[in-house]
């Protein structure tokens, strides 16, 4: 009698323990289904719309947020450079390459969980298309530092690890994509502050 | 030691069943999903601004600089609710989030007569009776057909840089989310 007790509650438990683990893990660890990458960043056009994995979806139920639609624009994160390692805000880079087209974007520093950097000075971490100083062809440079540096410069502060996040507002791209042709930036380090 | 080992076949079939059944009912006990946030501290119909203190627990997902939203609830079974802002801002657009907080319609200003923010988000069957006499006051609006019953209109409005405060305030703070029942 004891004995069929206990073995009822060891399935009980292994049951329960290991359902609420194993999604637990899942949500925590396991990279997203659906990504969209191009070098160095990552976007999910479908995360927090019904054409969303159920992963995805306990994801987002968890995280929270407003994802913008796709007639309103895309967003891209990067929390690596393009050799794959991971950015660091006493570190400088060089964002290199072209943007596609888009109405207006945005490019902001932020940490872990998603919030801007601290201002440096009364200088947001963060750029938009307008902002910037355009060299004749399309491409664009933007050095990402914690030193002042010339031309487009994106103020970051403090230590510890960040992402970089372009926004692409108002683009045809977010509407029907090929992966095959979407170009990014790349994100090349220069150098780091001891 | 046979016994055993069935009960822990059985625990681990069981825990299949409870990953799924957790994994399919987490997104609806969230109170975390945008949807649950303004409804716990907006009534329908009432706009608020989301770049102020008025939601608990600032968003935890990335937030852009240049971006400040506006929203308000609605429930198109009251009829169709007519969104409208004032004045002219450097860009804005829009999302309408269902009673889950997933983002179901997306729109740009491009859509719109002058740029201008004046929409009318109905039911299919409601813009049958719409398209059959266009009430007064719908004549420059933008049609928004959705399924939802319940949702969020949810305006962003981009701000190159702060000499817009006062232009997007208004914009914002005009935001007016109106039912509109139809005969």
């Amino acid at each position: 009698m004891l004995k069929t007790v206990l073995l009822t509650l060891l399935a009980l438990a292994i049951a329960v323990g290991g359902g609420a683990g194993s999604v637990w893990m899942m949500l925590e660890n396991a990279p997203p289904i659906g990504a969209l990458e191009a070098g160095p960043w990552t976007s999910f056009p479908d995360a927090g719309t019904r054409n969303a994995d159920p992963y995805s979806r306990a994801r987002f139920a968890r995280e929270g947020g407003a994802p913008l639609g796709r007639a309103e624009g895309i967003v891209f994160s990067a929390s690596r450079d393009s050799a794959g390692r991971s950015l660091r805000r006493n570190c400088t880079y060089r964002i290199e390459g072209p943007v596609p087209s888009a109405r207006f974007w945005t490019l902001h520093a932020a940490d872990v969980s998603g919030a801007l950097l601290p201002p440096l000075g009364r200088r947001r971490p963060a750029l938009h298309s307008e902002m910037i100083l355009h060299r004749q062809d399309d491409e664009l440079i933007i050095t990402v530092s914690p030193e002042p540096s010339p031309d487009n410069w994106l103020a970051i502060t403090g230590r510890g690890a960040m992402q970089l996040i372009l926004t692409l507002l108002d683009t045809p791209l977010s509407s029907g994509f090929q992966v095959g042709e979407l170009a990014l930036p790349e994100i090349l380090l220069v150098g780091c502050d001891a | 030691m046979l016994r055993l080992l069935y009960a822990a076949i059985l625990g681990v079939v069981g825990a299949g069943i409870v990953h799924i059944a957790i994994l399919f009912m987490l997104p609806s006990y969230s109170e975390r999903d945008i949807w649950s946030r303004i409804s716990s501290v907006a009534a329908p119909y009432t706009a608020i601004r989301l770049d102020r203190e008025t939601l608990k627990g600032t968003p935890s997902r990335p937030t852009n600089p240049f971006l400040t939203a506006a929203a308000c609830r609605f429930d198109l079974s009251d009829g169709p609710v007519h969104v409208t802002a004032p004045g002219a801002v450097p860009m804005w657009s829009m999302s309408i989030y269902d009673s889950d907080g997933l983002n179901v319609f997306g729109l740009s200003d491009r859509t719109a007569t002058d740029k201008r923010f004046d929409l009318v988000v109905l039911t299919p069957p409601q813009m049958q009776k719409v398209r059959a006499e266009v009430p007064a006051g719908f004549a420059r609006s933008v049609f928004v057909e959705t399924g939802t019953g319940e949702g969020i209109v949810l305006v962003r409005v981009l701000m190159p840089d702060e000499s817009w405060q006062s232009v997007i305030d208004t914009f914002l703070d005009g935001l007016k989310c109106t039912p509109m029942p139809l005969e």
